[in-house]
């Protein structure tokens, strides 16, 4: 098993710069989830640690040999792709042997591994892995030969580049749940490149927050997702409503509100909360300490399956609040518990 | 490690240039040389006197034939091509695969010995060695290049956006004029520069029709070169170049591989 | 479609079509039809003259043409790996400037370049390479015309295999390259046997170009046997007249041409219907 450390990285593309310094360590036998909207270079840093990509400055180590000057493949990783690029001329036993006949194994041995491996990955029939091409699977399946692709040569390091983003939702929660468990089965230390907040949050031991080509945050899955540092960090990881205020003299003005305050932010701030948590309450009970209270219209309310979402209108914008009851379009005040009310400065969005 | 990669793609260029600028210099050498006793690398006498004795003898009148050939066939092709290619592209046209394959013919089977009958036939209809005649055996050849391109640049313009038009009311006639003529125009400006091209440099049907009637600047070459008047023939050989290097770095940009596999045949 | 609009479409239809059948496709018939025909009988004469006469041309023709061919793929296959692993613009642009340079033109400046007393001997014999008393003559031979076919078709062989090669994604490679494939190995394992069938269509259009190349062989024959077949037919018909062996010989023209046109016209109207 093997540490990845990536330090101070970097790579222009012309003039834009697609990693702005990124330092990281990977924990070994560990999957972790780099996570980010598209272009904010997380691609760009599996790649390069693949060595697809040769970096402007900084430095990446596998425990304590640098790997930087070296070609993909002396560096002992194993990619899996999105679309799983497997050579539709050669049959699946070919795709996954491959890598083991490029490194001379006897074809005795080619063929027990294969066998072995593409057992470890379910791929349910076996016996005709040998005539059949990989156009003749299912995406799901597909990508498990791909996986088993990558893990035949017992690669060091196994990078996923969004390899479950070209299945559909049934397939790609069950593939979920395999990966890691295969993970955790292998025990290799495994990168996974991701722009699905939920797909990062089920998988990874750690979750890599990227933005504009610099880390954001990183933590565990549920650090990320109860305590994101940033406004980004909290509206990327789903949090839905986001109101713009203002903080002066212990006060914060938000949604037409003037609220006590005692944080640290000042000015112009930004405050983000979930839509489960807003109570609505009638415009006429009493306050209660503790929380926030807000002053708005109900506007709309519809039916999403597990609850309803209802749109309130404020002085200061539109929130969005989740009950599993229906209410009547009218005042309403929704109220939010205050430690729950996370406020953030301007220069952190 | 580096260095010696980045000397090896300097060699494998350096290579490639010799590999096709050698045949051509010779041509540029033997333009400019007034007197070449062999074998000496360069020629002991230089000047312009060759181009300044062919820009006024037959040569220009070669040149001008064939640009006029160019010309012709150029503007009627184009005008017969696109409402067929048009057609083939967009609708169920009645025996398309036929039409199709009878577009495809000349250039899967050897020219010549068709061309050949061709030619009995024109002379059967008093246009053996004329203008015309010789417009014609290049149409042939035009036609196959104009109907393959055009149609695929009518099918690369979705076809959605004339059902868009048509849906608002605007008659098949009109979404052609408005909608896919316009968005074809840089595709057919392609071919349009392919055929003229093509029409330049014909040569087989030219010399089997036209001469020794008609001369444009490729047959005035081949009686030049094996007339050992190499000076005359490599000044003809530059010239004829020339149309089709302007093309090729006007066009590098905007032309897509598929029209630019077309100019192999010329 | 109703029926005024098939008729629209037929008008507009026949006047490229009927140029095309006039000048293409009747020929082509009567050339089968005049190969039969001696002094207005129906005979096979013809048929054996060109056995008689022509036979060791025809094989002269496969054999150029084979050889040509296969030097031109084997390029291609190597140099568009090359060129599709690292990228070398210079050297792509330098590979499409012979798509414009007519055949002709081409034909001569081989003949300028490997004559006898051509320039490349006067190069090489400054090197001391070879003898000036008794120059060696590639131009005036099957080597001449072959080095001028596989110099013109090298461009067109490079374009249609390095755009099969840019059309396999870029993840295929890095897939094998992530094993550690080299560059020939991506060539070998990946991009040929991916992009095969663009091959054969253009390895299919090639060899009938070089079957029936005129204008280089006119350029850079010696004009003594074996000649190519296209020359056969030329020289038949204008110092001979004699159209009836002209035509035969046309005819397997055709015939050499069959499987691969074939082969050719089959796959490219199915890819366009």
């Amino acid at each position: 098993m093997v540490e990845v450390r990536v330090e101070n990285v970097r790579k222009t593309y012309g003039r834009v710069e697609a990693l702005r310094g990124v330092s990281l360590n990977f924990r070994s036998g560990a999957l972790t989830a780099i996570l980010g909207p598209s272009g904010c270079g997380k691609t760009t840093l599996l790649r390069s640690i693949a060595g697809f990509i040769a970096v402007d400055a900084g430095r990446i180590l596998f425990d304590t040999e640098e790997v930087g000057g070296l070609p993909p493949q002396r560096r002992g990783t194993a990619m899996v792709f999105q679309n799983y690029a497997l050579w539709p001329h050669m049959t699946i036993f070919e795709n996954v042997g491959y890598g083991l006949r490029l490194q001379k194994v006897p074809a005795d041995e080619v063929r027990r591994r294969v066998r072995k491996v593409l057992e470890l990955v379910e791929i349910g029939n076996l016996a005709d892995v040998e005539s059949r091409r990989p156009s003749a699977l299912s995406g799901g399946q597909q990508q498990r030969v791909a996986l088993a692709r990558a893990l035949v040569v017992e690669p060091k390091v196994l990078l996923m580049d969004e390899p479950l983003s070209n299945l559909d939702a049934k397939v790609r929660q069950r593939l979920r749940v395999e990966l890691r468990r295969l993970q955790k089965q292998v025990g290799i230390t495994a990168i996974y490149v991701t722009h699905d907040q939920e797909e990062a949050l089920a998988l990874a031991d750690t979750v890599v927050l990227m933005d504009q080509g610099m880390i954001v945050q990183a933590g565990t899955p549920q650090e990320i997702y109860l305590k994101p540092t940033t406004a980004f960090a909290a509206e990327f990881l789903g949090v839905s409503n986001q109101l713009e205020g203002e903080v002066t003299d212990g006060k914060l003005v938000v949604g037409g509100q003037s609220i006590p305050y005692t944080g640290a932010a000042r000015g112009r701030v930004t405050v983000i909360f979930r839509a489960s948590d807003i109570q609505m309450e009638e415009p006429s009970a009493p306050p209660r300490a503790g929380t926030v209270a807000l002053t708005g219209v109900l506007e709309e309310s519809l039916f999403l399956g597990a609850h309803y979402r209802h749109y309130i209108r404020l002085a200061g914008g539109m929130v969005m609040a989740d009950s599993p009851d229906l209410r009547r379009p009218g005042p309403v005040r929704p109220v939010l518990p205050v430690e729950k009310v996370p406020v953030y400065g301007e220069q952190a969005t | 490690m580096f260095m010696r990669r980045q000397v090896l793609r300097m060699a494998g260029t350096v290579l490639a240039a010799v590999i096709i600028f050698g045949p051509l210099s010779s041509l540029v050498i033997w333009s400019f040389a007034e007197k070449w006793y062999w074998p000496h690398l360069f020629p002991q006498q230089v000047g312009l006197f060759y181009w300044s004795k062919v820009l006024q003898g037959d040569m220009l009148r070669a040149l001008q034939s064939g640009f006029l050939i160019a010309v012709v066939v150029t503007v009627l092709t184009l005008v017969i091509t696109v409402p067929l290619a048009y057609l083939l592209a967009r609708t169920p046209i009645p025996f398309k695969p036929v039409i199709l394959m009878i577009f495809l013919l000349p250039q899967a089977f050897p020219q010549l010995p068709v061309f050949v009958n061709s030619t009995t036939l024109l002379y059967r209809i008093n246009q053996g060695g004329k203008l015309w005649g010789v417009v014609l055996i290049h149409m042939v050849g035009a036609l196959v290049f104009a109907v393959w391109t055009m149609t695929a640049v009518f099918k690369s313009v979705p076809e959605s956006l004339e059902e868009a038009a048509i849906n608002l009311g605007a008659s098949r006639l009109k979404s052609f004029f408005s909608v896919a003529l316009p968005l074809a125009t840089p595709g057919i400006i392609a071919s349009t520069l392919l055929v003229f091209l093509y029409s330049l440099d014909e040569f087989t049907g030219t010399l089997l029709v036209g001469s020794p009637f008609i001369l444009t600047l490729p047959v005035f070459m081949y009686r030049t070169s094996v007339g050992y008047e190499l000076q005359v023939a490599s000044i003809s050989a530059l010239l004829l170049m020339v149309p089709g290097i302007v093309l090729l770095i006007l066009l590098e940009r905007y032309m897509k591989s598929e029209y630019l596999s077309m100019f192999g045949r010329i | 479609m109703r029926p005024s609009l098939r008729i629209a479409s037929l008008i507009i239809a026949l006047p490229p079509l009927a140029i095309v059948v006039w000048l293409f496709f009747i020929p082509f018939l009567s050339s089968a039809h005049l190969s039969f025909l001696r002094e207005d009988q129906w005979t096979l004469r013809n048929y054996s003259l060109v056995w008689r006469l022509y036979r060791y041309d025809i094989l002269y023709t496969l054999w150029i043409a084979f050889v040509s061919l296969a030097a031109v793929l084997l390029i291609a296959v190597l140099l568009c790996g090359y060129l599709r692993v690292h990228t070398n613009k210079p050297v792509e642009f330098l590979f499409k400037i012979p798509l414009f340079i007519p055949f002709v033109v081409v034909g001569h400046a081989m003949r300028v370049l490997l004559a006898p007393k051509g320039t490349l001997n006067s190069v090489l014999s400054q090197v001391g390479l070879i003898n000036l008393n008794d120059p060696p003559s590639i131009a005036f031979g099957w080597m001449g015309i072959a080095v001028s076919l596989i110099w013109k078709n090298l461009a067109l062989a490079v374009l249609l295999v390095l755009g099969a090669y840019r059309s396999v994604d870029e993840t295929y490679l890095e897939a094998a390259r992530n094993f550690g494939a080299s560059a020939f190995r991506q060539i070998r394992d990946i991009l040929l046997p991916m992009s095969a069938a663009s091959l054969a269509v253009a390895g299919a259009f090639m060899f009938t170009s070089m079957l029936a190349s005129f204008s280089v062989p006119l350029m850079i024959g010696s004009g003594e046997p074996p000649q190519m077949v296209m020359i056969d037919v030329y020289y038949r018909i204008n110092y001979q007249g004699d159209y009836g062996t002209a035509n035969a010989l046309g005819v397997v023209s055709y015939l050499l041409a069959m499987g691969v046109a074939g082969y050719y016209l089959r796959t490219i109207t199915q890819k366009e219907t």
